[in-house]
């Protein structure tokens, strides 16, 4: 937990790491639970929404069940599930696995491009169908998909809430239109380092639409902070960006009466 | 009472105001690739760099690296007139200029202030190499003065086994150069911590977009506090996140100040 200068203590929730071993591994890298939650006390991350490298990058059936069965014993750990399309069989079926999902306060994390598979309704449009019943956030890197392939989700899917990972500085031309467009579209910040970035987009499209990650183990998990400690926006806005958002998208928290 | 440690100063967003912290590696302005908020004006850097205390940053206009080194160098001196103690400019080689318009440009700005703190090359963008016989001036300049070089990479071709930087930095030993973006990637990071252990004239800059995890200790681990800059990128980067991985690194507080400002104190002669 982080101390905002004179306001309520900031607590950081990271939408973005792993565990578990994966082929591009240096020697710093981790890969148990133990050596996330010791690196989120260093950085002063509260909770976490993780991800198992299995489920990613070998089967993510047996992947997502690892994930539930090491997080089980920590109440700040939450499953990042990886969702595929239905027709294989491969996972529970739509509507089950989000009811799942949500009971456990989840998230999905989709790799259409790693897996083989189209973020489009006539390949993935029962899952997404059930994911936005349910509420659950769908976390998508860059790397997996298309600007187009995200508008055409939400232009289908005016309900599902995404959340776009591992973009870059030099997004805005493509990200504006489609935050002014689509108002379920979140960022995950650590990769968006443009100046005033996180500002700019306050300002124009609400802190709604920014979601603290890290990249963690991979990418350092100071850049982010930093990002957000040294922001000039209000307490609250930096506490929705660190965390509240993100807390409310899973159910953890409630939305504020109005 | 305990000190406060800079760790502990980035868990509450405190500014460093009282530390020294010089960023070598900034640029200045709008640029074609992307949208920066603010247009990257002297005043919304400034702004940028005192969300943290950054003091002074070293500035190297885009459109110096683009497509008009002479109006880049001007509008650097211009904001370095408007600033001075926040940015300082380099003169930034196009080596694809007539020599003659290179040597009268550094001879103008040598006169105008008292002496070039640094040169900027970016090779890549001016798609050259840095053997390239138009930075010849600048390195004869950089030799007499003692006075380092920024560059983006430091290409050119290898011979004997060695790089061009081994080379150059051996033909040059009262050069400093500053490789940029030096802890970008892992690869970068084998690669030039190497170089810089060869030679005792290489220093590595942080400035970029990367933030691998764990490079920053392990280049602290294989070359020295002593030879990292704190670079950021401004206004093509935010200052904030590279500011975030060094705070947040697992070394010491005294390596920390020497990458955060020391080291460029004592290579720029601030």
């Amino acid at each position: 937990m982080s101390s905002s200068a004179g306001g309520d203590p900031i607590r950081f929730m990271d939408c973005h790491c792993h565990v578990g071993s994966f082929e591009g591994m240096e020697e710093p890298h981790f890969t148990e639970v133990e050596d996330l939650l010791a690196e989120m006390k260093h950085l002063g991350i509260s909770d976490a929404l993780v991800t198992h490298r299995w489920a990613s990058r070998w089967s993510p059936r047996l992947g997502n069940e690892k994930l539930e069965e090491i997080i089980a014993p920590y109440a700040n750990l939450y499953p990042c599930y990886v969702a595929l399309p239905p027709t294989t069989g491969e996972i529970a079926p739509p509507a089950e696995f989000a009811r799942a999902v949500r009971a456990n306060h989840g998230a999905v994390r989709v790799c259409p491009s790693d897996h083989q598979w189209r973020l489009t309704d006539w390949c993935a449009g029962e899952l997404l169908d059930a994911l936005e019943a349910e509420s659950i956030p769908v976390l998508v890197a860059m790397q997996q998909t298309s600007w187009d392939d995200i508008a055409g989700t939400l232009e289908r899917h005016a309900g599902l809430s995404i959340i776009v990972l591992d973009t870059s500085y030099r997004i805005n031309r493509s990200i504006y239109p489609l935050f002014a467009r689509y108002p379920t579209l979140r960022l995950e910040i650590h990769s968006y380092q443009i100046p005033w970035g996180i500002e700019d987009v306050t300002e124009r499209f609400g802190p709604e639409r920014l979601v603290f990650g890290t990249g963690l183990p991979e990418s350092d998990g100071g850049g982010p902070i930093s990002q957000v400690m040294y922001s000039r926006l209000p307490g609250e806005q930096k506490a929705l960006i660190a965390g509240g958002n993100l807390r409310r998208m899973l159910g953890i928290e409630e939305e504020p009466t109005r | 009472m305990s000190e406060t440690t800079l760790l502990q100063r980035l868990h509450a967003g405190i500014r460093l105001d009282d530390e020294l912290v010089i960023d070598d590696h900034g640029h200045m302005g709008p640029w074609y690739n992307f949208h920066i908020p603010g247009d990257g004006t002297p005043e919304s850097m400034i702004e940028n760099m005192d969300l943290i205390g950054i003091n002074t940053c070293i500035v190297a206009p885009h459109i110096a690296i683009g497509p008009d080194t002479g109006e880049g160098n001007r509008q650097a001196v211009e904001a370095h007139l408007k600033y001075p103690d926040r940015l300082l400019p380099y003169i930034t080689i196009n080596p694809r200029r007539p020599l003659a318009e290179t040597e009268a440009e550094i001879a103008h700005y040598h006169e105008l202030l008292g002496g070039i703190k640094g040169f900027k090359f970016h090779s890549s963008c001016h798609l050259a190499t840095c053997d390239h016989v138009g930075y010849g001036p600048a390195y004869d300049y950089a030799g007499e003065h003692q006075i380092p070089i920024l560059s983006h990479v430091w290409d050119g071709p290898a011979r004997d086994g060695k790089s061009f930087l081994t080379r150059q930095a051996a033909a040059n030993p009262n050069v400093a150069f500053l490789h940029a973006h030096s802890g970008n990637s892992w690869e970068t990071i084998r690669k030039l911590t190497a170089e810089a252990k060869l030679n005792p004239n290489v220093y590595l800059d942080l400035a970029g977009s990367g933030l691998p995890y764990g490079g920053l200790e392990y280049m602290v681990a294989q070359i020295g506090a002593n030879r990292i800059l704190l670079g950021t990128d401004l206004p093509f980067i935010d200052c904030r996140p590279q500011f975030g991985r060094l705070l947040a690194a697992r070394i010491s507080d005294e390596d920390k100040r020497m990458i955060m400002g020391l080291n460029a104190k004592r290579l720029f002669k601030l």
